[in-house]
């Protein structure tokens, strides 16, 4: 093999280590933040029932809190909407995310 | 930005007790004084027109050398209120104007807990044009609705705060996530985080103007045991918010009146009685003749 091929070969094989590493490091960091993930969507889920809790019958802040804060609060409805679909098992949900069978 | 040296002079009683006769009268007499003063009525059914034999409107008239007379439409700041946020509505969901469907958002109008909102905004803009009546004097409504209105401010703060830690900790986890993912913080400006720190800043002015040295309120009794009993537990209400009652007026009093027992009732508060009067308590004049001839102050030791 001549030596630019040679180069070349070694310069992809680089490449292609670090797009590798790259991933690798993506998927564990994904992993490592899944739990945390999961708890902080939690989280956003209960702040959005206290703010807009009344549609659902829960106590509500009063009125004017709710009308200041509820168009920020895009993110958190679809939240909200999301956990109809899985309110009904939210086990299965807690569970999935912590690996359980 | 709230005013904290303007001298407010609360009345509050039972419905039919005479507050707003009181606080007109309070009012004249802080005006003979030379001082000017802003008497502003709180109360929907606004007697102050009837009182001062003229057509009040919610701009400041003069009716004495020294005193400005108001009544607060409450339906208009409702109004204003829903139209602010009618708009900060429509800016975020604006695609649906393209169906008309943003009309749906006027039966807002009719939710439960708009009068006190109402009035606190009113009692807000009151403060920040006071202008040179360094003392505002204001006729409240009825009880009920009263104490939704000193409870507003302090409830909405709980709330705010419990709100705003809750908001803390969603941010800071964010952060840890951003940190772990990418290697690095990303800081993301939290609008919800923002507008609550905002309106705690906001509440906690108002619940310090309801505290401030220069707030006074005072307790409109009749001396009959239901104006009593309700004059107590509004104590008792104030009380659980950390708002003391300066003073207890006593009002329609007659020789017969038995003021031991309003006496025994508030032990540690000065009490001023103001005797029936024989003739209606109509006019500036009339209300001045009054408050020469009649008025007497109680002293109770504390």
């Amino acid at each position: 093999m001549n030596r630019p091929r040679l180069n070349h070969a070694i310069r992809w094989l680089k490449q292609a280590c670090r797009r590798l590493w790259k991933a690798a490091d993506a998927t564990a960091r994904e992993k490592a933040v899944e739990v945390l993930v999961y708890e902080n969507e939690e989280r956003e889920h209960i702040f959005a029932l206290l703010v807009l809790g009344m549609f659902v019958g829960l106590p509500a802040p009063p009125l004017h809190l709710t009308m200041a804060l509820a168009p920020l609060m895009e993110r958190e409805m679809m939240l909200m909407l999301e956990k109809v679909g899985t309110a009904h098992d939210p086990l299965a949900d807690l569970f999935g995310v912590l690996k359980i069978d | 930005m709230i005013d904290l040296t303007t001298e407010l002079h609360f009345f509050i009683g039972k419905g039919g007790v005479g507050k707003s006769t009181l606080a007109a009268l309070t009012a004249l007499s802080i005006s003979d004084c030379k001082k000017p003063a802003q008497l502003v009525s709180m109360d929907p059914a606004h007697n102050q027109s009837d009182i001062f034999g003229c057509r009040l409107s919610s701009v400041p008239q003069r009716v004495h050398p020294y005193l400005d007379v108001a009544e607060i439409n409450c339906d208009q700041w409702i109004r204003k209120y829903l139209k602010d946020t009618q708009n900060h509505l429509k800016d975020a969901y604006r695609y649906q104007e393209a169906f008309n469907l943003h009309g749906y958002f006027d039966i807002l109008q009719f939710a439960p807990g708009l009068e006190e909102y109402a009035l606190l905004l009113a009692f807000e803009q009151i403060l920040q044009t006071a202008g040179d009546s360094n003392i505002v004097i204001l006729d409240m409504p009825p009880t009920a609705l009263s104490l939704k209105f000193f409870s507003l401010p302090f409830l909405s703060l709980l709330w705010l705060e419990a709100l705003l830690k809750l908001r803390r900790d969603i941010c800071a986890a964010k952060k840890i996530i951003s940190r772990i993912r990418f290697g690095r913080t990303t800081v993301e400006q939290d609008k919800v985080k923002a507008r609550l720190g905002a309106m705690i800043d906001n509440h906690r002015l108002l619940c310090d103007r309801f505290r401030a040295p220069s707030t006074h309120i005072h307790l409109v009794v009749n001396p009959e045991p239901l104006s009593l009993s309700e004059a107590v537990r509004i104590r008792s209400k104030l009380d659980g918010l950390g708002l003391a009652v300066d003073r207890i007026m006593v009002n329609k009093t007659t020789a017969g009146s038995d003021l031991k027992i309003v006496q025994k009732s508030f032990q540690d508060r000065s009490m001023t009685c103001y005797p029936l009067s024989p003739e209606r308590l109509c006019g500036a004049q009339a209300l001045t003749n009054y408050l020469k001839n009649r008025a007497y102050t109680i002293q109770t030791e504390g």
